[in-house]
């Protein structure tokens, strides 16, 4: 079990289109701790992705720093802040986005491929992966052949299955019904609270939120407001400064 | 599971695509194979001729415009120590077809005692010899007219003329010839023809052209211009030219066909170009989302670019194989395969047409794929997730 803290001072983005100046983020600080489970929530356009992006070296910031663990993500190459995400970090995306013609097993085994793994390792990881996420039956079917919250589940295996340090969650249950959504949320958090998992999920669904930790509410690009929540009391101290 | 895998697997992801371009890549391909075969067997004929020191003498205007017969005696008196020439054959084109059958062969009438000693490459032994002279009907048959009819040695077959006075004659075959570059041929004996045109009420022995054996390539030099030189200012002024000028002329008198067949292949690879592209580009816009996806678990841009240009040059290669099959099939439903153009041509699918076609397909995966492939390079993760975020 691996977990690390994430710590942004002073991030700036702006997005060019046209010549013009976009900005998205102005000056944002927000410290994270390790094994927290944060809920990022705000209308469109208040720059909840692109933090996530950010976060997970996904985009480089314009301006100020982005911590996670050791890694400085400003100071690195786009090279480099790819190769730290194959090992450090597990997205989780809306529309789950498996490859169609790949088994669920396999689609879990995809990021595997970029590890210095034998096959039989690969399958065990595998293995463990979707027993995690409660589909051990279900490793030999295609996308196609699985509900939709069997498709989040095997893309949440795939997240986890390089046992990275943070997970980054973008509106996970946006695509799902309220039983599957409450399903997978129970599932986040047990990557939460049993293995250690660092979770950022962005939602716009309050329920949703009232599974994680802190909210951290964003607007125009700056830290709106966070609250706490009682029912899920975290071990570890977070920070917003 | 291997990446190559995940590459295969995705060839899958929308089979009647997949197969519609392979077709639309096999069929230009399998003409493109044709054609290289065709310009390949006709350099490859044309080497072959170099070494046989044969020297074709006809009429100075025109090949159809035939020559008196007499002069095979003329020009053996030019040598008549027979230094330089081995045998004189006058020829006369018969233009033969089975009855009921449009494929007009490559039937030609040749002196029956130097036909054997002018075209000693065709390989006959001193028994098809003997059985060639003792018989006047006799005939020596290339591979492709056996096989197509079911001809064999001893067989009596039946050729009717396309050319006045447009005899039916009977034939047995005494000599069936393997060379591959005889392919087409049906020799039988002059006299045999000359008599059952006087039968049918035409005295006409002339002869088209008179092939000449030479001993060697400066006998054969000299030849040309003495011939020439014998005939000029009569009546029958010749053309002297030995067999590969020939064929060369022969070809080119039908227009520049290997010209237009390598032209007609570079058209091909560039239709096979767009057509691939299209489909890498098409394949590339709707899986954008997915490529993002591998960008963001951690597959490097130079290793996606791989995936898309890899899947274009599979794509490629495998439409390439596929178009072989047809070309193979292509040439042997051909009727050029019988008649031949020029005299010489044996056509069939060659190694180097299929290395050749493999090679063009692998340029062809990587010009198509490379757009598509640099357009996935560049891709702006963030860009492609948001439209889903």
């Amino acid at each position: 079990m691996s977990t690390v803290d994430i710590e942004l001072r002073k991030v700036r983005k702006v997005y060019f289109k046209d010549r013009l100046e976009i900005p998205v983020l102005e000056g944002l600080d927000l410290t994270i701790a390790a094994g927290e489970f944060v809920v990022l929530m705000g209308p469109s356009g208040s720059g909840k992705s692109t933090l996530l992006h950010l976060i997970g070296g996904l985009d480089s910031a314009t301006g100020g720093s982005v911590r996670v663990g050791d890694a400085h993500l400003e100071k690195m190459s786009e090279r480099e802040r790819t190769a730290w995400r194959s090992r450090h970090v597990g997205f989780i995306f809306q529309m789950y986005h498996l490859v169609p013609v790949l088994t669920a097993a396999q689609n879990v085994e995809l990021p595997l491929l970029l590890f210095s793994m034998s096959s039989s390792q690969r399958k065990e990881r595998v293995r463990t992966a979707l027993e995690v996420v409660g589909l051990s039956d279900r490793a030999d079917h295609r996308p196609n052949q699985l509900s939709g919250g069997q498709e989040q589940r095997v893309a949440i295996a795939r997240a986890i299955v390089t046992d990275p340090d943070v997970i980054l969650a973008d509106e996970p249950t946006g695509d799902l019904d309220a039983k599957t959504s409450e399903e997978i949320l129970e599932l986040l958090n047990l990557l939460n609270s049993e293995f250690g998992k660092t979770i950022l999920m962005v939602t716009h669904d309050p329920r949703a939120a009232s599974h994680g930790q802190r909210t951290v509410h964003l607007d125009k690009g700056v830290l709106d407001r966070e609250e706490l929540n009682p029912a899920r009391p975290r071990g570890a101290a977070a920070m917003v400064s | 599971m291997t990446l190559t895998y995940v590459l295969m697997q995705n060839l899958r992801r929308n089979t009647l695509r997949v197969v519609l371009t392979a077709v639309a890549f096999a069929l230009p391909m399998a003409v493109f194979v044709a054609a290289i075969s065709f310009v390949v067997a006709l350099a490859q004929i044309s080497a072959d001729m170099e070494k046989e020191l044969r020297l074709g003498v006809h009429h100075k205007t025109t090949l159809t415009n035939p020559l008196p017969a007499g002069m095979r005696s003329k020009i053996e008196a030019l040598d008549p120590d027979r230094r330089r020439i081995a045998a004189v054959c006058g020829m006369r084109w018969f233009g033969g077809r089975v009855p009921d059958t449009q494929n007009t062969l490559t039937s030609i009438a040749g002196d029956p005692d130097t036909f054997p000693l002018v075209y000693s490459d065709v390989g006959m032994t001193a028994q098809d010899i003997e059985a060639w002279q003792r018989d006047r009907r006799a005939c020596v048959v290339g591979r492709n007219p056996v096989d197509t009819y079911g001809w064999k040695q001893g067989d009596r077959v039946t050729l009717v003329s396309t050319v006045p006075p447009y005899l039916q004659l009977e034939f047995n075959i005494v000599k069936i010839v393997e060379n591959r570059e005889r392919a087409n041929f049906f020799w039988f004996r002059r006299d045999y023809l000359v008599e059952s045109m006087k039968d049918a009420g035409v005295d006409d022995a002339r002869c088209n052209i008179f092939w000449i054996k030479c001993k060697s390539a400066e006998g054969l030099r000299t030849l040309q211009q003495d011939i020439d030189a014998l005939f000029a200012n009569s009546p029958d002024e010749t053309k002297s030219e030995d067999e590969n000028a020939f064929v060369a002329n022969f070809t080119q008198a039908m227009g520049n066909i290997p010209g237009l067949m390598q032209t007609m292949a570079m058209v091909v690879v560039v239709i096979v170009a767009l057509v691939a592209g299209n489909a890498m580009m098409m394949s590339f816009r709707e899986r954008t989302r997915e490529l993002a996806v591998f960008k963001a678990i951690g597959f490097q841009s130079g290793r996606v670019f791989l995936i898309v240009l890899s899947e274009s040059i599979m794509l490629a290669m495998g439409g390439a194989l596929l178009g072989v099959v047809p070309a193979a099939v292509l040439l042997w439903l051909l009727p050029i395969r019988l008649t031949g153009i020029g005299p010489m041509i044996a056509l069939e699918v060659t190694r180097l047409g299929v290395i050749g076609s493999m090679a063009i397909a692998l340029c062809v995966g990587v010009v198509a794929g490379l757009w598509p492939a640099f357009q996935a390079m560049r891709l702006q993760t963030t860009d492609a997730l948001r439209k889903v975020a």
